[in-house]
C-alpha cells in the first residue's frame, strides 16, 4: 500500500524535522496563539474600535465646539436699535474681542415691532431688537441665545457711553479710552507650565485605560486558561510544554496585546489632537505618558499571573465569576484611589508606594509635579519586586490547579499539589 | 529499516490522598506491536497513561523510553490521545493542528503540510478551515487522531481510541495503528471492548485495582490459560464420550462436545478413540476468549 510506504518515509524524515524547540520558541508559540485568537475575536476588535472612536471624539469635539462661530440673524426696528445692532455686529472684530463671544450677526430691518415679531415667530430671524424710544427690548421666540444677549448688552452700553460722552464734549480719544479701557495685565510669581487639560482629568483617563485594560485582558487570560482546562487541551499541552512556560506564554501574549492596545489608543488620541492643532495637549500628554506606560506594564505583569491562577481555579467558564471576584476588586482599588485621592498629601504619598495603588498614583504625582525625581524609580522597583513575587506564587498555584479538571480547586489544595520542581 | 523503540514502566506508585491508584505497576510496550491495556473502570489505566505522558507525576518508580528516562524532550515526541478529548473548540481545524505541531517542535510549514496530509487521509480535506466545534463528534475525534499523529510520534499512548467510533471508523483506526506499529512505533491503547482488543492486539496488559495481574503476548497468554479442555466433533455423534475413562463431558450438543481431560489423561489417546467412532471433524484445545481470561484474572 502506498500510504504505508509514505508514512514510513515520513517517520524517517521526522527525526530530522522535529528539532527540540527552545524555551523561548515554545513561549513565543503559546503567546502568538493568544494574540492570534484575540485578534480574531470580534468582541476585542469592536471594543478597540469603540475606544478609538471615543478618544477621537474626546479630543476633537471640544475643540470643534470651542472654535465654532455662531451665526445669528438679528432684525432691528428703528434708528436707535439699528445703531446698537451695528455696534454689536462690529464688536468681535474690535480690540476687546477676547472677551466677546465668537458670533457673527446678519442684520435685517423691520418697519415696526409687529413685523419684527412676525420675522422671529416665522423663524426668519433668531431675535429682534426694538425700542420704545428709551429702553431696548430683545425679542426671542422661546429663548434668546446667551451669546446674543451678552453681545447686545455690551453694544447697548457702549452706545450709551459714546452718546453721553459726546454730549459732555469729550474728544474722540477720550471716548475711546472710556469704551475700551485697557485692562491690567496679569503677572504670576510662580509660573506653571501651560496645561491644555487639567492634570486630574489626565490621571482619570489614564486610570480608566489601566482599569479597562487589566480587567478585559485579565478576564481574557482567565478565560483562556479555563477554556484549555474545560476542553482538556491542557492535557495535550502539558505533555509537551512545562506548565510554567505555558503560563509565561499566556501572560506575555496578553501583555503585548494590552500594551499595544493602550499605545494605539493614546497614539490615535494624540494624532487627533495634532490634527485639531492642540500642540499644548500633545506635549503635556507625551510628557506624562512615559511613567504611566512604565507603571502600566509593571502593574499589568503583576496582576496577569494572578488572573491566570483565578482562571485555573475554575473548572468551567461558569465558575469564573466567583474565582475572579478578588481580582476584579484588586483592579478596582487603584482606579478608585486615583479618582478619589486627588489631593496632594500624606495619604497620596503613602498610597503611591503601595504596589496596587502605586501603579496609578505615582504617575499621577509625577503629572501633578508633586513627586521628586527619584520617587517614581523607587515605586517602580517596589511594583517590580511584587510582580516577581506574584509570578512565582502564580506559577506554583497555576501548576497545582490547572490539571484538576473535575471541580473548583481551593487555593490551599493548589499550593499543596504543585509538583515541586518536576519539569 | 524502521527504528525500534521500547517503553518500560517500572514499579510506578501513585496515590491520590489515601487511595492507591497504582501499586508498583510495571509493564513494557514493545516496538512493532499493538499493546492492549485493559481493566475495569477505575482500575488505573488512565492514571498510568497520564504518568507515561508526564501529565501526572509518579510518587515512585520510573518510566524509561529507549533505556533513558522519559523526560520532556522524549515526551514531546510521543503522540497522545487523552481519555477526555481535548482541542480548542473555537479554533479552526488547521490552525490548531499547526499550533499543536509547533508545540511538539515542528516548523510551522512542516506542521501545516503534515496536518493537511493527515486531514486528507482522514477524509476531512474539505473541513480544514472550519471551526472545530461546528464539526460532528465523529469528525472532531478524527481531528484528535490527527493531533496525535501529526509529529510522527515515536510512541503512541491512546486512551480509549475506539470509543464513539462506528464499525468502519474502528477498522480505519485499527489499520492506521497497525501501520504505525509496523513502522517501529510502540502503541499502547486502552479499551473496554474486549473483543476488539482480542482481535487487534499483539500484547496485553491487564490491570486490576492498581495492580498488573497479567501481561505479555496475547496469544501466549490465551494458550497458557487454555487448560485441559478440548472441543471435539465426530461424524456419527459423541455419545460414546460418556463412557470414556479420563474424560469429563462439560457440554454436549449437535455440533460437538467440550470435554475436560482429568487425572492427566492423554489427549492423543482420546483422538485415536474418536477416530474409531467416525471421521473427526474438529479436535482442538479450547482457547479462552479475552473476556474469559479478564473475568478470571480479576476475580
Amino acid at each position: 500500500m502506498t500510504t504505508e510506504t509514505s508514512s514510513a518515509l515520513d517517520a524517517a524524515s521526522a527525526a530530522s524535522d522535529a528539532t527540540a524547540p527552545s524555551r523561548s520558541a515554545l513561549i513565543r508559540t503559546i503567546a502568538s496563539r493568544e494574540i492570534w485568537v484575540k485578534l480574531h475575536d470580534k468582541g476585542f476588535i469592536a471594543s478597540t474600535i469603540f475606544f478609538l472612536v471615543i478618544i477621537v471624539a474626546a479630543t476633537v469635539i471640544p475643540i470643534m465646539i470651542n472654535d465654532q462661530t455662531h451665526d445669528y440673524r438679528l432684525a432691528a426696528v428703528g434708528e436707535q436699535a439699528t445703531a446698537v445692532a451695528n455696534v454689536a455686529a462690529g464688536l468681535h472684530t474690535s480690540a476687546s474681542s477676547g472677551d466677546v463671544p465668537k458670533v457673527t450677526l446678519t442684520m435685517s430691518s423691520a418697519p415696526d415691532r409687529a413685523a419684527a415679531e412676525a420675522l422671529v415667530g416665522g423663524g426668519k430671524a433668531d431675535a429682534a431688537l426694538v425700542t420704545d424710544g428709551t429702553a431696548l427690548t430683545l425679542i426671542g421666540k422661546d429663548a434668546v441665545p446667551d451669546d446674543l444677549v451678552i453681545l447686545v448688552k455690551a453694544a447697548a452700553a457702549q452706545t450709551d457711553v459714546t452718546r453721553v460722552a459726546a454730549e459732555a464734549g469729550l474728544s474722540s480719544d477720550q471716548v475711546q479710552q472710556l469704551v475700551a479701557p485697557s485692562p491690567p495685565t496679569v503677572d504670576l510669581l510662580n509660573v506653571q507650565p501651560e496645561r491644555a487639560v487639567p492634570p486630574i482629568l489626565l490621571v482619570m483617563i489614564f486610570g480608566f485605560l489601566f482599569y479597562f485594560a487589566v480587567l478585559t485582558f485579565g478576564i481574557s487570560i482567565a478565560q483562556s486558561v479555563v477554556e484549555e482546562k474545560q476542553s482538556r487541551v491542557v492535557e495535550l499541552l502539558v505533555a509537551a510544554v512545562p506548565v510554567r512556560w505555558l503560563l509565561a506564554g499566556k501572560v506575555l501574549g496578553n501583555t503585548a496585546l494590552a500594551v499595544g492596545q493602550v499605545t494605539l489608543i493614546v497614539g490615535v488620541g494624540m494624532a487627533g489632537a495634532a490634527l485639531a492643532g492642540q500642540s499644548a495637549l500633545i506635549s503635556q500628554v507625551a510628557g506624562a505618558s512615559g511613567w504611566f506606560l512604565v507603571f502600566f506594564l509593571l502593574g499589568f505583569l503583576m496582576l496577569a499571573c494572578l488572573w491566570a491562577v483565578a482562571g485555573s481555579l475554575a473548572s468551567r467558564v461558569e465558575d469564573l465569576q466567583s474565582t475572579t471576584m478578588v481580582m476584579q476588586a484588586t483592579v478596582m482599588v487603584p482606579f478608585f484611589a486615583s479618582i478619589f485621592v486627588t489631593a496632594p498629601g500624606r495619604l497620596q504619598e503613602v498610597l503611591s508606594y503601595i504596589p496596587f495603588t502605586a501603579v496609578l498614583l505615582m504617575p499621577a504625582r509625577v503629572i501633578n509635579g508633586t513627586a521628586a525625581a527619584w520617587e517614581p524609580w523607587v515605586a517602580a522597583g517596589i511594583v517590580l519586586v511584587t510582580a516577581a513575587l506574584f509570578v512565582i506564587l502564580g506559577a506554583r498555584l497555576y501548576e497545582g490547579s490547572v490539571l484538576h479538571t473535575s471541580n473548583r480547586t481551593r487555593l490551599v489544595q493548589a499550593w499543596r499539589s504543585a509538583r515541586g520542581g518536576a519539569a | 529499516m524502521p527504528e525500534a523503540h521500547l517503553l518500560q514502566v517500572r514499579d510506578v506508585v501513585r496515590t491520590f490522598g489515601d487511595r492507591v491508584a497504582l501499586d508498583r505497576v510495571s509493564f513494557d510496550v514493545r516496538p512493532g506491536r499493538l499493546t492492549g491495556f485493559v481493566g475495569a473502570n477505575g482500575a488505573g489505566k488512565t492514571t498510568a497513561m497520564r504518568i507515561v505522558m508526564g501529565v501526572l507525576a509518579a510518587d515512585a518508580g520510573s518510566v524509561t523510553f529507549d533505556d533513558a528516562p522519559a523526560d520532556l524532550a522524549a515526551r514531546r515526541r510521543f503522540g497522545y490521545m487523552p481519555e477526555e478529548r481535548g482541542l480548542y473548540p473555537k479554533m479552526r481545524v488547521i490552525d490548531q493542528l499547526v499550533f499543536l505541531g509547533r508545540v511538539h517542535g515542528l516548523a510551522p510549514a512542516v506542521a501545516r503540510a503534515r496536518a493537511l496530509e493527515l486531514l486528507d487521509e482522514l477524509d476531512l480535506g474539505d473541513r480544514t478551515t472550519d471551526v472545530l466545534h461546528t464539526l460532528s463528534l465523529g469528525n472532531q475525534q478524527r481531528v484528535q487522531v490527527a493531533a496525535a499523529l501529526l509529529h510522527e510520534p515515536t510512541l503512541l499512548i491512546l486512551d480509549e481510541p475506539f470509543s464513539g467510533l462506528d464499525p468502519l471508523a474502528v477498522d480505519a483506526m485499527a489499520t492506521r495503528l497497525r501501520a504505525r506499529a509496523e513502522a517501529g512505533v510502540p502503541v499502547l491503547f486502552s479499551s473496554h471492548q474486549l473483543e476488539l482488543v482480542e482481535r487487534l492486539c499483539d500484547d496485553l496488559v491487564v490491570i486490576h485495582e492498581g495492580r498488573i495481574v497479567a501481561q505479555g503476548d496475547a496469544a501466549h497468554l490465551q494458550q497458557e490459560r487454555a487448560g485441559a479442555r478440548i472441543r471435539i466433533s465426530v461424524d456419527g455423534g459423541t455419545d460414546w464420550l460418556a463412557g470414556t475413562p479420563g474424560v469429563r463431558v462439560v457440554s454436549q450438543g449437535a455440533r460437538g462436545a467440550v470435554v475436560e481431560l482429568i487425572d492427566g489423561a492423554d489427549g492423543q489417546a482420546l483422538l485415536v478413540e474418536a477416530q474409531r467412532h467416525g471421521a473427526v471433524r474438529e479436535f482442538g484445545r479450547v482457547v479462552p476468549s479475552l473476556s474469559e481470561i479478564f473475568r478470571e484474572v480479576i476475580r
